[in-house]
């Protein structure tokens, strides 16, 4: 009953989003403040209350364990905690769907309430959100229902979430991610709602600044989850794999990175408008994308859904519609728009558009990398993978030159060219601290490759220009901006960690019998098998290893295992990690051999920690960014 | 900005969009028709039990299906590929860019109906295939990818296309 009625609610929300379409339709030109806007207002908040309500019911009976709802019988159980039940609506495609749709509900009711009453665009923008919040609720309830029963008979019980699935950092990296895909959605109806609108006196950068840096937030906290449960418990040794699906996350990442860039410029100086507006439409453009890609089957990876083509047909050509009809008008309004088109070589905005240029340029090669295999396919059935090497052998020198224009830009004031001689010392400075670093370190790994020196290069030449600016600040009194340095600081540190992890890092197979010791390299100088035992638990049998390493002049503890369950036979593999501020070990138990030795997967990953480290600093610096503002 | 450039703004949308709607509208029976038969890359990997395989022991008729036990499509179609094996259809593992504990214990939960699975774990073979992503199947004949599926394998696709080969190269030998 409570299934019909949340789903009763959603196709109330359904007829609700329809009329105020239809209803605004011939008022488009009104006045802002006529009755009639402020009745669709209260329709459109009354709609997303009712999305809000048919979730939480959904929830509701996810926790309750309805197995007749056919979605909640093929992913939860009764077994599971209450946190995994609630976690298993989004672990497939009619859930995920769903939670897309809340968020996107969520982010649009916020924005319009927040937004003035009597504001000019309001009743374009609620348009635009109404339009997009109904393709995708029609999405739902046309192609992936979440709400069908099975029917007569409900499963007694559910079918187990993949155990895979069953991990904190995948409860939340979804959500953490949707919330940044569709943040964008803001930043794009309101700036086409502008151009609509044709009066290009208004304001437009205030309205919607906070918004996207929530959003890019979000984002950037989703993306690292992602790769963060990838590698903690995927077990793929790695953090980043360029899969089709990391990139259509990335897309939309660096769009929105160089939309806040732009916008920061177009706010200080009447230029770069054009291309502000254009990037905040190609945000979610690519957002829409990157549904596409996931949820029509036409890519396959770790994140896909089994698919039916429908699906796919109907997201490409709602998504190509919404697209088109953004940039139809940002095309025709284009030549009315009245900036100015020139920017001073040498002054702050010119740097600032360098960087992007080359920030659209890496959307368009992982845009490339992602399309290439399916137009050779298409052109003569033949199969291609693009791997690794390509994206990094293109990302390392746009890094490169990116770099350089940040360092640049640090120094340097908008509108004015900064003549070369007065920036001179803060370029070459870095330039040189950085060069001898990355000589001392090929001096003391001397491990060659180029790609990743690239990228050390780059990162500390990042680090050392803020780290100059920093002191210049503390005695010169110079001005700094705190948000900015510290998310450019964690930018610079991502590319040396990065780098280090891919020159350092190994991996050994070893084979030994228990009670024996042997030397594994220079930093690893004792490996000891001390014990092995077989313990018994309530429902599952251990074998537990005890392996002490003396690793760095210090005696370190590990106790792999693996687990084999009773009921299902399964068998789980515990690896032991041991953290430590540089160095991740990593020990894993194979199998037993005849001879009676057991075989150890030790793997020995650098600067993983840091990594999440840099991420949470680019997170840390865009939260100061957002509060100083508020505070002035 | 100029009059091309605003047109290749909305142009450009379309020919990419169009495009996929193609790529998404082109049956699997079309797809196979433009499919060039070719040779089956060289490796030398190990299987899950640590058994060595190389590319000539895939000789004859085998279905090789790429899966791992972090891919939710994969448990979709294995009831599918069990039902297969039971038919006599030799199918090989390629286990990609997984943990072979993991993998091991996987196949022990939900049944084997491989007769063995190439361990791969970096994707290699998986590359030089140009596997995307998990689940895809090949149909290899005398050591040639003859066919090929990406996603699920479904009744239809088995029917109207793996089918039809393997009992043409039944009968021709």
């Amino acid at each position: 009953m409570i299934g019909e009625i949340s789903h009763f609610l959603s196709l109330s929300a359904v007829v609700l989003f329809c009329l105020i379409l239809i209803f605004n339709f011939f008022f488009i030109f009104d006045k802002t403040n006529s009755n009639q806007l402020s009745l669709s207002l209260r329709m459109f908040n009354q709609a997303c209350w009712l999305i809000f309500i048919s979730f939480g019911m959904y929830v509701y009976l996810s926790i309750n364990d309805d197995f007749s709802i056919a979605y909640i019988a093929s992913h939860s159980n009764s077994q599971l905690p209450i946190f995994y039940k609630i976690s298993s609506i989004w672990s497939a495609h009619e859930g995920s769907m769903f939670l897309w749709i809340v968020f996107l509900t969520a982010w649009s009711i916020l924005f319009i309430n927040f937004l003035h009453r009597n504001h000019p665009l309001k009743r374009i923008t609620l348009l635009m959100l109404s339009l997009i919040i109904l393709g995708f609720l029609l999405f739902l309830l046309l192609t992936s229902n979440p709400f069908e029963r099975i029917l007569p008979f409900g499963a007694i019980e559910g079918a187990d979430i993949n155990p895979v699935l069953q991990d904190p950092a995948l409860a939340i990296h979804p959500p953490m991610l949707y919330l940044g895909y569709v943040g964008f959605v803001i930043s794009f109806s309101f700036i086409t709602a502008y151009l609509f609108h044709g009066n290009f006196e208004l304001e437009w950068e205030k309205d919607i600044k906070n918004w996207s840096l929530v959003a890019w937030m979000f984002l950037t906290i989703g993306i690292t989850l992602g790769s963060w449960w990838a590698y903690y418990e995927l077990g793929w040794g790695g953090y980043w794999f360029w899969d089709p699906v990391e990139n259509v996350a990335l897309m939309p990442w660096l769009a929105a990175t160089a939309f806040m860039h732009s916008l920061y410029a177009s706010s200080k100086s009447n230029v770069l408008k054009t291309w502000t507006m254009f990037l905040g439409i190609l945000i979610f453009a690519l957002s829409l994308f990157g549904a596409f890609i996931v949820r029509s089957g036409i890519i396959d990876s770790v994140h896909s859904f089994a698919n039916d083509p429908q699906r796919g047909l109907y997201l490409l050509i709602f998504s190509g519609l919404i697209t088109l009809l953004a940039l139809g008008i940002f095309a025709y309004r284009v030549p009315s728009l009245n900036v100015s088109r020139f920017v001073i070589s040498g002054s702050k905005e010119s740097y600032l558009s360098m960087n992007n240029i080359l920030m659209i340029t890496s959307i368009f090669s992982i845009f490339l990398g992602v399309t290439y295999p399916l137009i050779i396919e298409a052109l003569n059935g033949e199969k291609v993978s693009i791997g690794p090497p390509y994206y990094n052998t293109i990302f390392a020198p746009l890094i490169l030159i990116a770099s350089i224009f940040i360092m640049a830009s640090l120094d340097s004031i908008w509108q004015r060219s900064k003549p070369f001689k007065s920036i001179v010392f803060s370029i070459i400075l870095p330039m040189i601290l950085s060069l001898i670093f990355t000589y001392f370190v090929w001096h003391v790994t001397a491990v060659f490759s180029i790609l990743s020196y690239i990228g050390i290069f780059s990162g500390s030449l990042i680090l050392f220009s803020y780290l100059y600016r920093i002191l210049s600040n503390f005695f010169y009194k110079k001005f700094i901006n705190i948000g900015s340095a510290v998310a450019h600081i964690g930018f610079g540190l991502l590319f040396l960690a990065i780098s280090f992890n891919s020159i350092l890092s190994y991996e050994k197979n070893l084979n030994l019998a228990p009670g024996e010791t042997i030397l594994i390299d220079e930093s690893i100088e004792e490996f000891s098998f001390d014990d092995i035992k077989v313990l018994k638990a309530s429902n599952h049998d251990v074998i537990s290893v005890e392996v002490s390493l003396l690793q760095d002049g210090k005696n370190i503890f590990l106790n792999p295992q693996k687990r084999k369950y009773a009921t299902r036979g399964q068998i789980t593999t515990e690896s032991s990690i041991h953290a430590s501020i540089l160095k991740d070990t990593y020990l894993t138990i194979g199998d037993q051999l005849e001879n009676g030795s057991w075989t150890f997967a030790l793997k020995i990953n650098y600067f993983i920690k840091w990594i999440w480290f840099s991420a949470s600093l680019m997170v840390m610096g865009m939260l100061i960014t957002i509060f100083k503002k508020k505070a002035t | 900005m100029n009059k091309p450039l605003r047109f290749s703004i909305v142009l450009l949308p379309i020919i990419i969009f169009s495009f996929f709607a193609k790529v998404l509208l082109v049956e699997e029976d079309e797809k196979f028709l433009k499919f060039n038969a070719k040779n089956l890359p060289f490796f030398e990997l190990n299987d899950l039990d640590g058994v060595a395989v190389k590319s000539q022991s895939l000789d004859g008729i085998k279905l090789v299906n790429v899966w791992a036990s972090w891919c939710i499509t994969c448990l979709v179609e294995h009831p599918f590929l069990t039902k297969l094996s039971d038919e006599n259809i030799q199918i090989v593992g390629l286990n990609y860019k997984d943990s072979s504990e993991k993998a091991n214990a996987w196949l022990q939960k939900n049944g084997n109906p491989y007769i063995f699975s190439i361990y791969d774990p970096r994707g290699d073979l998986a590359f030089d295939l140009g596997v995307t992503g998990a689940p895809e199947s090949f149909l290899l004949i005398d050591n040639q990818v003859i066919a090929h599926t990406q996603g699920e394998m479904t009744q239809r696709k088995w029917e109207t296309i793996f089918y039809p080969l393997i009992n043409k190269a039944r009968k021709t030998k």
